[in-house]
């Protein structure tokens, strides 16, 4: 197995990043290899990446299902079970379906979108990663492996792209 | 699509008020109080509003001086068929009683939101402000098939139900059925015009039903169309004033 | 990027001011190292004044709150000014009047957001955070309420060997349903935009800080999947959790409008309430953001005049729209209804409780449209503070009037009493002491600026030539 090491780029522009993924695309480092870790969010089409599928509005969906059938299940099951009258009202109400499934039911949507995020995103995790404290400062870091022999190459590319820094990293506790 | 139906709802326990009969002289209000366990509150409390008076007189002045006459209007729980006070509930203390076709209060459930008293249009309802001491020997005269209300629990009348039971399982037990004027609550007991009448509304040869048919009876605050079981009879005969 | 090229003015233009741009935060960008030093710095740097301040609280929310409603619960309802016929008083006036303050949270983080107002940039998480605050007090105030608080679980529909569940043909649960959901999607949606600057923080902490914001963050990096993660969720939730916001306040109102009560019977009192919230809400965002900006470091580069007249904008549209609501409730029963709500407007407007009638009116309408219309006067934080705090008082009488002096009046005359509240006050003072602690204590352990969000929005703000002038535009990068 070559010896390989994680190369990291920082950049303080959008621009020169983009250019510099062009370079690595050039010298051999495909997409799915490089990682793009940024302080605020960049969409794909101004970085030139795929775009990332994410499976959160399915999630979500199947989410607002549960919440609509717990309020079935509240509204309708209940009175079933435990019947009682109140009010001159039918046992079974429709009207207070419509609120208690409404709520229930974006709750649900919206319970099971954040539970998404945090499956999607595979938070929360401790372990150590690739990372430096600069991207919380606004730095583009371009994150990618490389053959020990081709380390100087690829410094000297990043930085003639306007790279600040090149450094090789190892993943630690954030 | 056709209008909405008003929902005539089931009969059966009920009320009559003659009010050409009650003078006011407030014996139900005494009875209840000592049959149903309510609490004796203190002037000053009385004074904010808080009277536990499950069944209240109200008296109304007619006329003009010289000739000026009352007109007394005993207030309960009007037994709604329509409650406004049950639907609102959100732990089901206040329900309809299919049995009885009454308004149930069950006060252990109850946790004090309040809302079926606000929702009441005849504010009958009671609330248990406090824990009302009940120095000795005032705990002697508790009955024991009445539950005794502590802190934060509302309460209303119940058409005596435990005295209803009572003669139902006496009945039961004789192998009978119920007579016409068997069970009294203790307001019927007690009044001594016998202006309260009490009985069975589905049973067309009942007292209560008789008077109920009379061109005089009317129900409190007919417009809500909350179906009530206590009718009244208009008491406006002028008490035998001449001219 | 450029940003720095200098406004022409027009051939013709009067020799005056060319308008600089760099007043407005999205045109004044700083390097982001510098935005997240200035963030972290207000949320360390404390003052013997402020610890002053903390203590003062903690000891009126002990003593205001905790231990009178100790002596509540042990002695009972009877402590209150409450009885009949007025069996909700000032409780619900603040449950109602908290959840109002909690919707501007979500207004300015969700519906701005949705419609792509950048000015709502800075602000949004201390909106939100007023949010999470002001429902916990709703909360604290159900509770309060409550006549055997401590069977209050009853409420929650949950199996068990009664054989009983709720009672959901009660308003109260559907209450109960909409606040739960309320709640937790606020509190998840104030959690989401917070992550990258509970990362930020993480990376430039130490010692026990470090430590928490180590976990709080999740062990959030930046990467693109985080990225698209996080944006799809939050786009979820911002499109989700408006109409959530409008059924919630909805529902409350309903609480009233169910009722067979003269002058609660409305068909008008959702969308009221609703406005009502929103009216509440935008005056407290204002008052909270001329606290921010007024009392913690650095916070003046971030919170600018632009917002308090942005703010002032939109409070004088919804101060109208209160109108014609208030309006339309007042006219329908003064014009042909019933005996008793005629009897009601007449009780309100020249009764015991007259004098707070007008308060609100004043407050709520003649206040701001003699203020809010002046660019000059809404650009000035300190008479915003006035106009937001007016506003506040004026939106607490509303639901005073509308709660207990509304029920002073019933079918039955006999019933008829005037509300005295009496331990109500003093509870109200510590849920205002606990919101404010909770805000205070909050200021200091998270970031109160989203600053990823003001650098991405810095990032999209350019300055455009189109023919002789310079036009400011807003790039779509979503």
């Amino acid at each position: 197995m070559a010896d390989t090491l994680t190369l990291l780029a920082l950049f303080a522009e959008i621009d020169p990043s983009v250019s510099a993924i062009d370079k690595l695309h050039e010298m051999g480092i495909t997409d799915e290899k490089l990682n793009v870790i940024s302080g605020i969010p960049l969409n794909h089409d101004v970085l030139g990446r795929p775009n990332l599928r994410t499976f959160i509005p399915r999630l979500a969906m199947g989410g607002a299902m549960i919440g609509l059938v717990a309020a079935l299940f509240l509204i309708f099951g209940i009175p079933g079970l435990y019947p009682l009258t109140v009010g001159g009202q039918p046992v079974f109400p429709f009207p207070p379906f419509l609120i208690v499934g409404f709520e229930l039911t974006m709750l649900g949507l919206m319970g099971m979108a954040f539970l998404g995020l945090l499956l999607a995103g595979r938070l929360p995790s401790y372990e150590p990663k690739v990372y430096v404290p600069e991207i919380s400062d606004g730095m583009i870091a371009l994150v990618f492996s490389c053959p020990v022999e081709q380390q100087a190459q690829f410094e000297d590319a990043l930085l003639s792209m306007g790279a600040e820094q090149v450094q090789p990293v190892e993943a630690s506790t954030l | 699509m056709s209008g909405a139906k008003s929902r005539n709802t089931p009969s059966k326990w009920g009320m009559v008020i003659n009010q050409d009969l009650c003078m006011g002289c407030q014996a139900c209000v005494a009875a209840c109080a000592m049959e149903n366990n309510i609490s004796f509150i203190g002037e000053q409390d009385v004074n904010t509003g808080r009277s536990m008076q499950w069944i209240h007189t109200e008296r109304f002045w007619n006329g003009q001086y010289p000739n000026v006459y009352t007109n007394f209007q005993p207030i309960l729980c009007q037994q709604c068929g329509n409650a406004p006070c049950e639907s609102t509930c959100p732990v089901y203390a206040s329900v309809h009683s299919d049995s009885e076709q009454i308004n149930a209060q069950i006060y252990n459930r109850c946790v004090g939101t309040r809302y079926c008293a606000n929702n009441c249009p005849y504010q009958v309802r009671v609330f248990n402000w406090r824990d009302y001491s009940r120095p000795v020997p005032l705990n002697n005269q508790l009955n024991p098939d009445v539950t005794v209300r502590r802190r934060g629990i509302m309460e209303k009348c119940t058409f005596c139900i435990q005295r209803i039971h009572r003669a139902e399982l006496t009945a039961q037990t004789e192998g009978r059925q119920l007579q016409d004027g068997e069970v009294e609550p203790a307001c019927v007991q007690a009044c001594p015009a016998y202006a309260i009448v009490f009985g069975r509304l589905d049973d067309p040869n009942s007292q209560v039903s008789q008077l109920a048919k009379q061109g005089r009876a009317f129900r409190l605050l007919e417009e809500l169309d909350t179906q009530p079981k206590v009718i009244y009879l208009t008491g406006d005969s002028n008490h035998g004033h001449n001219g | 990027m450029d940003t720095t090229a200098e406004p022409i003015a027009l051939p013709g233009a009067s020799a005056r001011e060319p308008h600089d741009q760099r007043e407005h935060l999205m045109f004044d960008p700083r390097p982001r190292g510098e935005m997240n030093a200035m963030v972290m710095e207000s949320m360390h740097k404390t003052s013997k004044k402020f610890w002053g301040v903390v203590i003062f609280l903690v000891l009126t929310v002990l003593f205001a709150l905790l231990g009178a409603w100790a002596y509540m619960i042990a002695e009972g309802m009877g402590v209150t000014g409450l009885t009949r016929p007025e069996y909700w008083g000032i409780f619900i006036v603040d449950m109602v009047f908290w959840i109002g303050i909690s919707h501007a949270g979500t207004f300015i983080s969700a519906l701005l957001r949705v419609m792509k107002y950048e000015i709502r940039r800075p602000f949004t998480r201390a909106a939100e955070l007023m949010t999470t605050f002001g429902l916990i007090q709703a909360a604290i105030c159900i509770f309060l309420h409550l006549g055997r608080v401590w069977l209050g679980y009853w409420l929650v529909p949950y199996p068990n060997g009664r054989a009983i569940w709720p009672n959901f043909h009660s308003p109260l649960m559907w209450d109960f349903m909409a606040i739960t959901t309320y709640v937790i999607a606020s509190t998840m949606y104030l959690f989401m935009p917070l992550i990258p600057d509970l990362a930020m923080a993480r990376d430039r902490s130490t010692g026990w800080r470090k430590s928490l914001y180590r976990y709080l963050s999740l062990g959030f990096r930046g990467t693109e999947p985080e990225w698209k993660h996080l944006k799809t969720a939050m786009n979820i939730f911002a499109f989700a959790i408006i109409p959530v916001m409008f059924s919630v306040h909805t529902v409350v109102s309903w609480d009233f409008a169910m009722s067979t009560r003269p002058g609660w019977n409305s068909t008008i009192f959702g969308p009221y309430f609703v406005i009502g919230a929103l009216h509440s809400g935008i005056a407290a965002v204002m008052i909270v953001i001329f606290m921010i900006r007024s009392t913690m470091k650095n916070m003046k580069y971030f919170i600018r005049p632009e917002h308090f007249e942005f703010l002032g904008k939109l409070s004088l549209i919804v101060s109208m729209t209160w109108a014609y609501f208030f309006f339309n409730d007042y006219l329908v029963p003064w014009y042909g209804g019933n005996k008793f709500e005629k009897l009601l407007l007449d009780f309100h407007s020249n009764g015991p409780f007259a004098y707070v009638w007008v308060t609100m009116l004043i407050c709520n309408i003649v206040i701001p449209w003699l203020i809010l219309w002046n660019k000059k006067w809404r650009s000035t934080p300190w008479v915003m503070l006035l106009v937001g705090i007016v506003i506040n008082v004026g939106m607490w009488i509303e639901r005073f009037i509308i709660i207990p002096v509304s029920l002073n009046i019933t079918r039955m005359p006999f019933t008829w009493r005037v509300y005295k509240p009496s331990i109500e006050i003093p509870l109200t003072i510590g849920t205002f002491a606990l919101f404010m602690l909770l805000y205070m204590l909050a200021s200091r352990l998270i970031p109160l600026v989203p600053v990823w969000e003001v650098q991405e929005g810095q990032s999209a703000h350019i300055l455009r030539k189109v023919g002789k002038a310079v036009i400011p535009t807003v790039s779509n990068v979503d």
